[in-house]
């Protein structure tokens, strides 16, 4: 048990491409940081940039991209492992350029490497995945026994929700299988100021058998922070928008409700969507 | 995307494109097969190209050469890897590469047909394979036949009637030699020679010469994609099949000799005069009793098994003697007798 008394949590952010994983992760890394928590976050991303404004603005070497230049025996801990802001421990799995190779094993290699290094420790551990569960190498943080518990980032937009109905049916699959201890904990609305979007992503979340965890309004500091190469809660840690990430932060490390989702039927999806239009 | 057309017992009639296009490409010499995947695609394939080849008294003089492709090359693309096999190929100073691909090099869709394309100064030709992707065994071997005579030149050359070439054996099958030496001596009977192997223990400079046949011999109907782009490069029209059983013999010496405009009356007439005294040979063997222990492998062979039972007053019940089912059907009636042999060693044994 860690001195803040919390057991470590795994968490792992799925989402439709583009909705806010990365910011989202990044400030919840540093409000857990602020209130005590020891953080890794790893980015699962051939974008690399998911812990950037936990660097302040750079690009940090990527594991996939050491072990082709190094190879992996030489590879040390250090390498891989950077500290951002707060003391955050920094990792992005990298993977090759588009259209070539296979990104899914090289973050199955990723996760090898940082178990071979004992890297995977502390009270937090942020896995920031790409996009949609796209194949097995994707749903590898599910797996395997990494994150336990999985939120869901979506706005109000129907192929959002769609995106994160997808997510659930992997949930609901992988959580068959013997072994596993991967469970959705729960919903994050990142909101695109959609009339009633809180609303709508509430009811999704009961429909799908969870909880809203929290719901993050659209703010122009968000942007401004990120020009400013910084995440908000370092940048204007005053700001309502801070507030509510520290709200996310306290949900996630208080949250023990975790379920094996309900999938919806696209039918069912598309109804609910349009009973809040 | 291939979905699976086979049956649930598929060890047999399935099969791996790479290994059928493998039993191809290696028998092409002067040449050396590039294996593009893991290390293990080339000795699963090398071990088991080399026990066959041993079980008909080949020791084949296998050349290939793997990739071998790892983690890294399967997450950032392989094509590197790829090209440095090619590289490695060339300095063997052969006279072409072919290319094979693997499984995990289509899943994760390495551009195999551009690497071939750059200029190497001696041929690289990729032979479409894939592994479970690409199709069974017998698509690899029809791939490969493909892609090498798409390298042979194109213009229709002056055809020697007394010529023929045979195309497609099945390199991996039992008495491979055993049923070309069968085809070469009825093809004889019409006073026909053969040109070009297309392709068993085939060099280079042979296969430039495949055009100047009048006449395709398919091994088998399987081949017919391939008898078709023939004709469609060089005019040669084809025999669907080699011979197969007794009858199937005769018809085969009629049909040829018709195709190569050879009176082929005598040859039929000889023919005949040998199967008589073959099942004179075996005429001891008559009302005896067989059963099969697996049936016939395909319709031909039905036919040709019966055929033969017929006319030496065999039966067919399950208290007969155990009798071994060929494992293809018996090419000419050469095949008809080392059947017949069988059959009555099982038969005096009281199997």
């Amino acid at each position: 048990m860690p001195a803040n008394g919390i057991m470590m949590k795994q968490i792992a952010l799925y989402g439709k491409g583009g909705i806010g994983k990365s910011t989202t992760s990044a400030n919840l890394s540093a409000a857990l940081s602020l209130q005590g928590c020891d953080v890794l976050q790893i980015g699962c991303d051939p974008k690399r940039d998911s812990t950037r404004m936990l660097m302040h603005g750079n690009f940090i070497p990527t594991v996939m991209d050491l072990v082709r230049e190094r190879g992996d025996a030489q590879l040390k801990k250090e390498d891989v492992v950077h500290t951002g802001f707060h003391g955050i421990r920094c990792v992005e799995a990298g993977g090759p350029e588009p259209g070539v190779g296979c990104a899914g094993r090289g973050i199955i290699a990723t996760f090898q490497l940082l178990e071979k290094f004992g890297a995977l420790s502390g009270d937090v551990i942020v896995y920031d995945v790409l996009g949609d569960v796209v194949c097995g190498g994707f749903a590898m943080p599910m797996r395997e026994g990494y994150a336990q518990e999985i939120y869901l980032v979506t706005s109000g937009e129907l192929m959002s929700l769609y995106a994160a109905n997808n997510i659930c049916k992997a949930i609901k699959r992988l959580s068959s299988r013997v072994k596993s201890t991967c469970r959705l904990a729960g919903v994050i609305c990142n909101a695109k100021d959609m009339p009633r979007e809180e609303e709508l992503v509430a009811e999704f979340a009961r429909r799908v058998n969870s909880t809203l965890v929290q719901y993050i309004p659209r703010d122009r500091i968000v942007q401004l922070a990120e020009l400013n190469k910084q995440t908000v809660i370092e940048f204007a840690p005053d700001s309502p928008q801070a507030g509510k990430y520290r709200a996310l932060a306290a949900a996630v490390v208080k949250n023990n409700s975790l379920t094996i989702p309900a999938p919806l039927e696209i039918d069912a999806l598309e109804s609910l969507a349009l009973e809040f239009m | 995307m291939p979905s699976n057309p086979l049956p649930l017992n598929s060890c047999r009639s399935g099969g791996c494109t790479l290994t059928g296009a493998l039993s191809v490409t290696t028998s092409v010499r002067d040449s050396v097969s590039v294996i593009h995947g893991p290390a293990g695609c080339a000795h699963h394939n090398f071990s088991l190209l080399h026990a066959t080849g041993l079980d008909n008294d080949h020791v084949a003089a296998l050349n290939l050469i793997s990739s071998g492709m790892q983690d890294m090359e399967v997450i950032f693309g392989g094509e590197d890897a790829l090209g440095a096999a090619i590289r490695s190929a060339i300095r063997q100073d052969v006279s072409v590469v072919y290319v094979l691909s693997t499984c995990i090099v289509e899943t994760i869709g390495d551009d195999v047909a551009a690497v071939c394309g750059r200029d190497w100064g001696v041929p690289v030709v990729r032979v479409p394979t894939a592994g479970f992707l690409g199709g069974s065994f017998q698509t690899g071997v029809s791939n490969a036949l493909t892609a090498i005579a798409g390298t042979m030149p194109g213009r229709v050359l002056p055809k020697d009637p007394h010529i023929v070439n045979i195309i497609g054996e099945k390199n991996l099958e039992y008495e491979v030699e055993e049923n070309y030496r069968e085809v070469a001596r009825l093809l004889a009977l019409l006073g026909l020679t053969i040109n070009v192997r297309f392709v068993h223990c085939t060099g280079i400079n042979e296969l430039a010469g495949l055009g100047e046949a009048s006449l395709n011999i398919l091994r088998d109907d399987e081949m017919q994609p391939v008898g078709d782009l023939l004709y469609r490069k060089y005019r040669i029209p084809s025999i669907p099949s080699f011979p197969v059983g007794l009858s199937g013999s005769l018809d085969f010496l009629k049909v040829t000799g018709d195709l190569a405009g050879i009176d082929p009356a005598p040859a039929i007439s000889d023919e005949k005069d040998r199967q008589d005294s073959l099942l004179d040979g075996f005429s001891g063997t008559a009302g005896s009793m067989l059963r099969f222990s697996l049936t016939a492998p395909d319709l031909p062979a039905n036919r040709a098994i019966s055929e033969v039972i017929a006319r030496l007053d065999l039966k067919v019940g399950k208290d007969g003697a155990r009798v071994p089912m060929p494992p293809s059907p018996p090419v000419g009636t050469e095949g008809v007798r080392r059947m017949l042999h069988r059959w009555r060693r099982a038969l005096n044994a009281g199997m």
